[in-house]
């Protein structure tokens, strides 16, 4: 049983990849001033992790029966949004309209998310046995 | 067939779907106290204990197997594969041993007692 398996890592990927677009569109919307586009694309943006998310954490279910309360898929997605972010603005590929406080405002925020999910986790773990739910034991 | 017929198809086919769901456990537990087996001797075993009513897809059994052997309640060496690669031969631990001897007393036994075992032999 592994907490680094091959679809969170293809999560990671998958999201590294999106997130890079993201910028990419972002920072070239904003320098041209289209803004209905840039609110478009966040939520295309967005919805794509979802959907990238519930697909390969019920994919990792059916092979994996760590329970983590999805804590790694939220954990890795703060890690991935926030280290390709910080690279976006480190290497100057940002807007003029963009600033770094706002990347930081955002992952002090999800970091305060990031721990309620711990401490939920924390919790929901009393109900497992060596990791495994109690319900998914004898299923 | 009759309105009364169908009903008691429908409703039996329900409850038998209902109660078999949980009883994957027991059916492997029984077979691997028949002795060590590879995934699909398992199956077959199932099978032939359940008189074919249990049917355990081998994706399935993989997963079930990894699961309790990670919870320590199964265990497996490697042994020589008909005609192909050594194959993994499971068999219960002892805490697998004592775990469905425990099961077994507590929920199955009590069905081989008076009078539950006349009740459950008469016919209506």
């Amino acid at each position: 049983m592994k907490i680094i398996t091959q679809n969170l890592l293809l999560y990671a990927l998958l999201l590294l990849i999106y997130t890079v677009l993201f910028r990419f569109g972002l920072s070239s919307l904003l320098d041209a001033e289209r803004w209905v586009w840039v609110l478009v694309i966040a939520v295309a943006y967005g919805a794509i992790i979802f959907v990238t998310a519930w697909m390969t954490g019920k994919r990792d279910g059916m092979n994996n029966f760590l329970f983590d309360a999805g804590f790694r898929w939220n954990l890795t997605t703060g890690l991935v949004w926030g280290g390709a972010s910080e690279a976006w603005f480190l290497l100057g590929f940002h807007s003029a309209h963009e600033t770094i406080r706002v990347v930081h405002i955002t992952l002090l925020i999800w970091s305060g998310f990031l721990i309620l999910h711990l401490i939920l986790f924390l919790i929901l773990r009393r109900r497992t046995i060596k990791g495994v739910h109690k319900t998914n034991i004898f299923d | 067939m009759k309105p009364d017929e169908i009903l008691h198809k429908e409703l039996l086919a329900a409850w038998e779907e209902t109660y078999k769901k949980g009883q994957l456990t027991l059916w492997i537990f029984l077979s691997l106290k028949e002795g060590p087996k590879y995934v699909s001797g398992l199956q077959e075993s199932i099978d032939r204990f359940s008189k074919g009513t249990i049917h355990a897809e081998e994706q399935s059994l993989y997963r079930t197997l990894r699961k309790y052997y990670h919870l320590k309640m199964v265990d497996f060496s490697a042994g020589k594969g008909h005609k192909g690669p050594d194959r993994k031969y499971y068999h219960l631990t002892p805490l697998g041993e004592s775990l469905l001897h425990s099961f077994v007393e507590r929920n199955i036994l009590l069905f081989f007692e008076e009078p539950l075992k006349n009740l459950l032999t008469k016919n209506p």
